[in-house]
């Protein structure tokens, strides 16, 4: 039976939903049940990883350190992994005091097409003794070569996993089809994928990845996640099951764990909105969602319009800055005349 | 037609060979030596080919002759200058250090130019400094009360050299020591993206103040001003959205477009420290002229 | 040059831009040519000045070659030209690429086997050192768009008996303990270059791999089987096949090479690696009696085998990857090419 090895960055990815307000006693609680779903990772920290807290891409309520300073006294089994963007996350500000704390897993995540920029931090977390995963953001932005070439660095940095990212929810599963297994044909390393559902496709294209070879799955509980949410990690895991794959989690344990998180987490329970969908298909980045939605309105623009215009200037997760520009030149637009 | 003063570039590669460009033209400075290590780089190649004295003795060059310059624009990489630095002090050379080093003191000519020619080594904190810092030190200005600034800049990946990409840390510390020491604020962050977009983006970046009810007619005259500063020696050099207050932050953004001399246009984040050290190197030279 | 050869040359070019608007993204920009002065170089050189003045493309072409004499002595109709600037220079002292330059095909690097046995070394330098220097130069392009690198055929070494075609997934290399291999791993170091700077850069970058051409502005007197045998026939014959004439070729007129690069450089995906040339192998016998069928008479075939050991190797593409990519076809038979050519010869 194939093994598949699910990480959960609910209380990573959720961030986004709630503007990144998650409190210590939040991850706490969560931690605790998923701990006894048997659940093997768990991602702590802000929506865009360790060190991103910022007015671009939001301020966090609580920072990253009490929430893994949480999770870290909470968790017995699972590992604890944190997602760290370089150009964000800088090793000495924010890595090392996270490994001192007692993380696991780095996930280095970076554009798809500028793994270079995850060099040093995959090498330093390596030279610690521990985990590093390399992450390949806005996947759909690269044709499959350049993907693979990509995780190829990756893998020769250090990573013992390369991860395929979603993160606009973009992808439709015959392309995940092609390059989960172009990757898991060249690399040695743990090929995994990482899916949003703004095109309705997150527990259908995870199914496809692990079709074609990749043994990481990430869901969330109740989809908590940016945008319209993640691949939904109660139903993953059982879907996981029914087709012969082994995950090693206990199910009604697991769904206590989701019961809770809708309870304790969720102010609303996320769902694919009419917004996610756009933002789907002009392949923006799900973690805009909010953004978008919010100035749109302060500068009265449609905020189609503006996830579109983001679209076409191919303006990938970190430039939430653009959003501004866009509603900007929009409104003028419109208008005739600066605001 | 005044005398000029001497200088010389330590380092052969694009940020070298377009500051040799850029002296060239200038009124107030020669290259008497261009260095590097490799005679046959392009940069090397091309300041032969403009008729400029060259070295692959690296900084032997500068020891064995200091008299052939009494400036050294120093565009290797931060360690190599972190060894050098006291040996250009030793030779009596002033030093312009165009490597995120964080040894000598940090300069944006807008800001604090006249006050830099006095230190012997200065320091042109990093591409993403020189673009947003001047924005940031204007709301500064008009606004005493700020909690937290941030600067976001993104380029276009080509722009950004294998250098770059290994010492993004560098980039980030630099940066952010370059905002608190010109705004006085300690609550800073930058951030840096890389966008593989094509054609390439020009290089911007956006400035973020948290401001509690600011003055924003006072902020707007300041960053105006700072703006038309800015393009007397970035000709490329646009605001592109003025100063808003938005969701309790003032947000500002600006954009490069280079002069493209050795690189290319859109590379505007490269034109702009190589703009500003010239515009430090001239000040030096017209000072030596009054004196 | 005979009126009645450029005739040939703008028939040919007719044919190629049946359908112009496949080239429109090359309308008002600026495309440098490596080796401008070659036989691709020629020949894509007459088919930008046909788009120019058939069809108002108002493309701007840069030349860079050693010795632009030649090129004015070759196609003094082109000599003079607004729209043709040249730099008389070695690709590998190349330092600068005008700035407006958004399109470069590097077909620089000479394919005369003479010079590969007499002056390996400068064979390597020119055409490895040669290819990075035009590489990098382009890195500091602002509207770079594609460059489209012209390796060689031969990157795949000696082509198994057993495969009539070889496909551009076939990984195999020359032999690296013959000095005249030279050529070959020099053509291989530069597409490792072009990988290099596609992933280091972002480089677009597309490799076409030709194989044989033959067609108007060959130069009919270098050593190869078929031009031997033209020229043989030209001068009245009787055409020699030396070594083995079982030995299999393919020729692609250059007609369609030009339609083949110029699609490329267009539509082509960076990464993109394509064999450019004909898949319709022939022996050199086949060769020499076509050859000999187009001269009526007095032509007759002398087959000269002096090897005791025959090598019959075997220079064919499969081409299957550039027809499903983008539609690549041949329009040309070799029966005509070679026609043509004996006519375009006979011209001059």
């Amino acid at each position: 039976m194939k093994k598949i090895t699910i990480s959960d960055p609910t209380l990573r990815d959720g961030s986004h939903a709630i503007k990144h307000q998650l409190t210590a006693e939040q991850v706490s609680r969560y931690c605790a049940a998923i701990d006894k779903a048997g659940v093997p990772i768990v991602e702590v920290g802000h929506g865009n990883g360790i060190g991103a807290s910022s007015i671009q891409v939001g301020l966090s309520g609580e920072s990253d350190i009490k929430l893994l300073e949480a999770a870290r006294s909470t968790l017995k089994h699972a590992k604890l992994g944190v997602h760290c963007i370089p150009g964000f996350a800088t090793i000495k500000k924010h890595i090392k005091p996270a490994l001192d704390l007692g993380v696991d897993i780095v996930r280095c995540a970076c554009h798809c097409t500028e793994a270079d920029t995850t060099r040093n931090h995959i090498t330093f977390v390596r030279e610690q003794g521990k985990q590093a995963f390399g992450v390949l953001m806005m996947a759909h932005m690269a044709p499959v070569d350049i993907l693979v070439e990509e995780a190829m660095k990756m893998e020769s940095y250090g990573a013992e996993a390369v991860i395929i990212m979603d993160s606009a929810g973009a992808f439709l599963p015959n392309r995940i089809e092609t390059i989960i297994s172009r990757l898991c044909d060249t690399l040695n390393v743990h090929v995994g994928y990482h899916g949003h559902n703004n095109l309705g496709m997150g527990i259908g294209n995870s199914i496809v990845a692990a079709g074609a070879g990749a043994t990481i799955i990430d869901g969330t509980a109740r989809c908590f996640g940016a945008g319209a949410g993640n691949t939904q990690l109660e139903i993953l895991v059982p879907v996981l099951e029914k087709l012969g794959y082994s995950t090693g989690i206990d199910f009604y344990k697991l769904l206590d764990a989701a019961d809770l998180a809708e309870k304790e987490l969720l102010q609303s329970a996320p769902r694919v909105k009419s917004i996610s969908v756009v933002s789907g298909l002009s392949g923006v980045f799900s973690g805009f969602t909010k953004h978008v939605e919010r100035i749109s309105k302060e500068y009265d623009v449609d905020p189609r319009d503006v996830f579109f215009k983001l679209g076409e200037r191919g303006i990938i997760a970190g430039q939430e800055d653009m959003i501004i520009e866009e509603a900007y030149a929009l409104h003028q637009k419109k208008t005739g005349k600066p605001l | 037609m005044p005398k000029k003063m001497n200088i010389a570039i330590l380092g052969s590669g694009n940020i070298g060979t377009d500051l040799l460009i850029k002296v060239l033209r200038s009124p107030y400075l020669k290259c008497t030596r261009f260095i590097g290590r490799n005679l046959s780089s392009p940069g090397m190649r091309k300041a032969s080919s403009l008729g400029v004295s060259i070295s692959d003795q690296s900084i032997d060059a500068l020891i064995d002759n200091p008299t052939c310059c009494e400036l050294v624009f120093d565009a290797t990489t931060a360690s190599y200058h972190k060894k050098i630095a006291a040996i250009l002090k030793k030779l009596g050379l002033k030093a312009i250090d165009m490597t995120p080093s964080q040894v000598g003191e940090m300069c944006v000519p807008s800001i604090n130019l006249k006050d830099c020619i006095s230190y012997p080594n200065v320091n042109m904190i990093t591409c993403g400094g020189q673009t947003a810092i001047p924005v940031a030190f204007a709301i500064s200005q008009a606004q005493s009360n700020i909690e937290y600034i941030e600067i976001v800049s993104s380029i276009s990946s080509r722009s950004a050299g294998p250098g770059t990409r290994a010492n993004i840390d560098e980039y980030v510390e630099n940066t952010e020591s370059g905002l608190r020491q010109m705004t006085g604020c300690q609550n800073v962050k930058a951030i840096l993206n890389l966008n593989p977009a094509t054609p390439c983006i020009d290089s911007q970046s956006s400035i973020f103040a948290l401001v509690d009810s600011p003055d924003m007619d006072a902020v707007s005259e300041s960053v105006a001003g700072m703006v038309l500063k800015m393009k007397e020696y970035v000709p490329g050099y646009e605001m592109i959205v003025p100063p808003q207050y938005e969701n309790g932050r003032i947000a500002a953004m600006v954009k490069v477009r280079g002069l493209g001399d050795f690189l290319p246009q859109y590379a505007g984040n490269l034109d702009i420290i190589n703009c500003a050290a010239i515009t430090l190197a001239e000040e030096y030279a017209k000072e030596e002229l009054e004196h | 040059m005979n009126p009645k050869q450029l005739e040939m040359i703008k028939e040919d070019c007719s044919r190629i831009f049946r359908d112009p608007d496949r080239f429109s993204a090359l309308k008002n920009e600026s495309v440098l040519i490596t080796g401008g002065t070659g036989f691709m170089g020629s020949w894509l050189v007459e088919a930008i000045a046909y788009l120019n003045d058939q069809h108002g493309f108002g493309t701007k072409l840069t030349l860079v070659a050693r010795d632009i004499d030649r090129f004015n002595q070759n196609q003094p109709h082109l000599a003079s030209r607004s729209d043709i600037s040249f730099i008389e220079k070695s690709v590998r002292d190349l330092i600068d690429i005008p700035g407006d330059v958004s399109w470069i095909i590097h077909a620089a690097g000479t394919p005369d086997n003479r010079a590969h046995s007499s002056n390996p070394l400068d064979v390597i330098d020119s055409i490895a050192n040669g290819t990075m220097q035009v590489l990098d130069a382009s890195t500091r392009l602002s509207n770079l768009k594609k460059i489209v690198n012209i390796s060689s055929g031969w990157v795949y070494g000696a082509q198994p008996k057993e495969m009539p075609r070889v496909p551009e997934s076939y990984i195999s290399g020359p032999d690296s303990a013959v000095i005249t291999s030279a050529y070959a791993e020099a053509k291989r170091m530069g597409e490792t270059f072009c990988s290099v700077y596609k992933g280091q850069f972002r480089i677009p970058i597309v490799t076409l791999r030709p194989f044989a051409f033959i067609g108007p502005y060959q130069l009919i007197e270098k050593p190869w089987a078929i031009n031997n045998f033209i020229n043989d026939a030209i001068n009245g014959g009787p055409i020699n096949i030396l070594g083995d004439e079982s030995t299999i070729r393919s020729y692609m007129y250059p007609s369609d090479m030009v339609n083949w690069i110029l699609t490329v450089l267009c539509e082509g995906e960076s990464g993109l690696v394509l064999n450019l040339g004909s898949p319709e192998g022939c022996t050199l016998r086949e060769v020499a009696d076509m050859v000999c069928g187009c001269i009526p008479g007095e032509t007759v075939v002398i087959s000269q085998t002096l090897n005791r050991k025959p090598k019959h190797s075997v220079f064919v593409p499969d081409i299957s990857k550039a027809q499903e990519k983008l539609g690549l076809e041949l329009s040309v038979s070799l029966q005509d090419a070679i026609k043509k050519t004996i006519e375009w010869l006979k011209l001059g």
